[in-house]
């Protein structure tokens, strides 16, 4: 028996697999879908560098997710510790903590760029208005993200600036109210080690899952809609 | 069709409507309920109320006038005070981690530090005979009031009474449990 | 020059065939044949072109596009011309954010462990200053809540606003239509003016505490 040549196993796999699902053909109208010229303009790619971005927050979240301790019981905390740690002793943790921060702070001018770009074009238009509100709620999203990870290293600053936070989402009338709120999300009478374990969980394991959903949902209307007219 | 323009019965069909959708609600809230529950902070096992001895650097009878003396809630175990009234920001039960003893025309009151705009730590101005707030920039009276915005209420009291000794006072508050 | 198998080139045919596809869309056009890369399902690096799509393949079908009407000259395949700068842009900007790693550690340094007894002024980071310093400016409750709650219930629902109440707006002032914000005096200009008063509260907190303009309420200072 002859021993097959590698190329014809692998027609015999691709072979298999389209027969189940078509997926050369998805590949083809995905790879070679036309795309106007006019989309080459630069200030088109800000939604591309957005999405690379949030790719770089995945992935340096789940390498940070490996030392960071979410615990602020005690002075300094474990939290506290834990990030000096990451930054100072594991190798090249300052590397990963430096990108994570940095590009959160590149994404959020990044995605106002994107926001005023589709703006200025109107490309909020019909029938794109419900892309548009799904990218309004990821920004809100990203915004959330930030600030829930602004207090996970536990330092003054991070204490304080949450502490404003929370209070003012207690304001929310009525008093009644505004208490319920602030007690939910401190976890305590005051912020301490329980608003420090919510933070964490919305940060690590909601805010990423919700965000993560809602690009699929925009880029499916993006494919569904294809680029909009130019200016 | 001729039926479908006829006045609305109970079918067999909108009972088993109505019966799914009361089933649904039903799994529904009993599945929601307990998370909201859940989600309510419960206090830690060492949470206690109760009075707190705090020691003073300067002694209440030697607190001169238009002097104030700052004092921090203890470390350990993890104790914060209890307000005793407030508005804006501060209220009645709310908690702070610090306070003033002040000493204005021959009366000593005792204030949580926390600005009633939002919260942050007022500090002792002492060539104005003021508290000011770092933040954004409220100023209160030596008794408490308003000098200037946007705090929109009096710094909040505390409860408290003569210590044992004379640079002792003992003021209502929580022991954190964390 | 290699006549078959891959890699082989293929001579473009007299006649130009436009492949089309039965979506759901209906009769959008793709690449034709000979235009393609020359890696097809035989190709050894086809499963990598399959892996660099498993992310189109759950994009599911497209619809009818613009760039189906408009003529092949005006158009250009996705694959690999507009794709290819983004490895680009992605390999540059973690260039960008480890350099920035690398030589602005101050931005990194952690300040001293928590403390509620502490006296510290609170700084939120810089996306958040601007509503800081606008904080300032009136009652808490309402520059902390209900304008930014109005602001962002407007952004949200803002294609409807601007598909309902424009187009009534430009029969009033006796326009021909509405046009998109760009070209738009009204909408543009609020947008701009938007801006421009986030920024301006945004370098008014960045100048600091020393720094005071004049308010109705009084001097309001930087954070």
């Amino acid at each position: 028996m002859a021993i097959p040549h590698p190329r014809d196993i692998q027609m015999a796999v691709v072979d298999w697999l389209d027969e189940r699902y078509p997926f050369t053909k998805a590949v083809d109208e995905a790879l070679y879908q036309r795309v106007p010229n006019f989309a080459n303009a630069f200030y088109y790619c800000f939604g591309g560098m957005v999405f690379i971005l949030i790719a770089f927050q995945l992935l340096t979240g789940v390498l940070l997710a490996l030392y960071y301790v979410p615990d602020a019981t005690g002075n300094p905390a474990p939290a506290y510790t834990s990030v000096q740690f990451i930054q100072s002793t594991v190798y090249l943790g300052w590397l990963i903590r430096g990108v994570h921060f940095w590009s959160a702070n590149l994404l959020i001018i990044m995605v106002l760029l994107h926001m005023a770009r589709v703006y200025w074009t109107g490309s909020y238009r019909a029938p794109r208005e419900l892309n548009w509100i799904v990218g309004v709620l990821m920004l809100l999203i990203v915004l959330f993200l930030s600030l829930t990870g602004y207090l996970l290293p536990w330092d003054s600053k991070a204490y304080f600036a949450t502490e404003v936070t929370i209070k003012i989402a207690g304001l929310t009338p009525p008093p009644q109210l505004g208490m319920f709120v602030k007690e939910l999300l401190q976890g305590g009478p005051v912020v301490g080690p329980p608003t420090l374990q919510r933070f964490f969980t919305l940060h690590v394991f909601v805010l990423p899952a919700v965000i993560v959903l809602l690009m699929y949902v925009h880029f499916r209307f993006i494919r569904a809609h294809g680029i909009s007219e130019p200016l | 069709m001729a039926e479908a323009a006829a006045p609305r019965r109970y079918t067999r069909r909108t009972f088993l409507g109505w019966w799914l959708a009361s089933l649904l609600t039903a799994t529904v809230i009993t599945a929601v309920a307990p998370i909201l529950v859940y989600f309510w902070p419960a206090p830690p096992k060492g949470q206690k109320k109760g009075p707190v001895n705090v020691a003073l650097q300067t002694p209440i009878d030697q607190l001169q006038e238009g002097d104030a003396v700052k004092f921090d809630a203890p470390r350990s175990p993890n104790t914060a005070f209890i307000m005793a009234d407030g508005g804006g920001d501060n209220a009645p039960g709310e908690l702070a981690f610090g306070g003033f003893v002040v000493k204005n025309s021959g009366k000593v009151n005792v204030f949580a530090i926390n600005c009633s705009h939002l919260g942050c730590s007022v500090a002792l101005n002492k060539d104005a005979r003021t508290f000011d707030c770092p933040c954004h920039g409220s100023r209160f009276h030596l008794d408490g009031t308003v000098l200037q915005g946007p705090a929109p209420a009096p710094l909040s009291h505390l409860t408290w009474k003569q210590g044992a000794t004379p640079d002792q006072i003992v003021v209502d508050g929580i022991v954190l449990g964390f | 020059m290699r006549k078959e198998g891959p890699g082989a080139a293929v001579a473009p045919p007299k006649e130009v065939q436009i492949i089309e596809v039965d979506g759901h869309g209906g009769g959008h056009t793709l690449e034709p044949d000979w235009k393609r890369l020359p890696i097809g399902p035989d190709h050894i690096l086809y499963p990598v072109v399959v892996g660099l799509a498993l992310f189109p393949i759950l994009m599911g079908d497209a619809g009818h596009h613009l760039a189906d009407d408009m003529p092949d000259e005006d158009t250009h395949p996705f694959f690999p011309d507009h794709f290819w700068p983004y490895p680009i842009i992605a390999v540059v900007m973690l260039v960008a954010v480890g350099l920035l790693a690398a030589f602005v550690q101050k931005n990194l340094q952690l300040e001293p462990s928590a403390d509620p007894r502490a006296v510290t002024i609170p700084r939120p980071d810089w996306y958040f200053l601007f509503l800081f310093q606008f904080l300032k400016l009136g009652p808490e409750l309402i520059m902390s809540q209900v304008i930014p709650g109005i602001v962002v219930g407007a952004l949200v629902l803002f294609p409807f606003i601007d598909g309902i109440a424009g187009p009534r707006l430009a029969r009033r002032l006796g326009w021909k239509s509405w046009p998109v914000p760009g070209r738009n005096i009204i909408t543009g200009t609020i947008w701009v003016l938007g801006l421009l008063y986030v920024a301006f509260l945004e370098f008014w907190a960045l100048a600091g505490p020393g720094f005071c303009l004049p308010y109705l309420t009084g001097p309001v200072c930087g954070a």
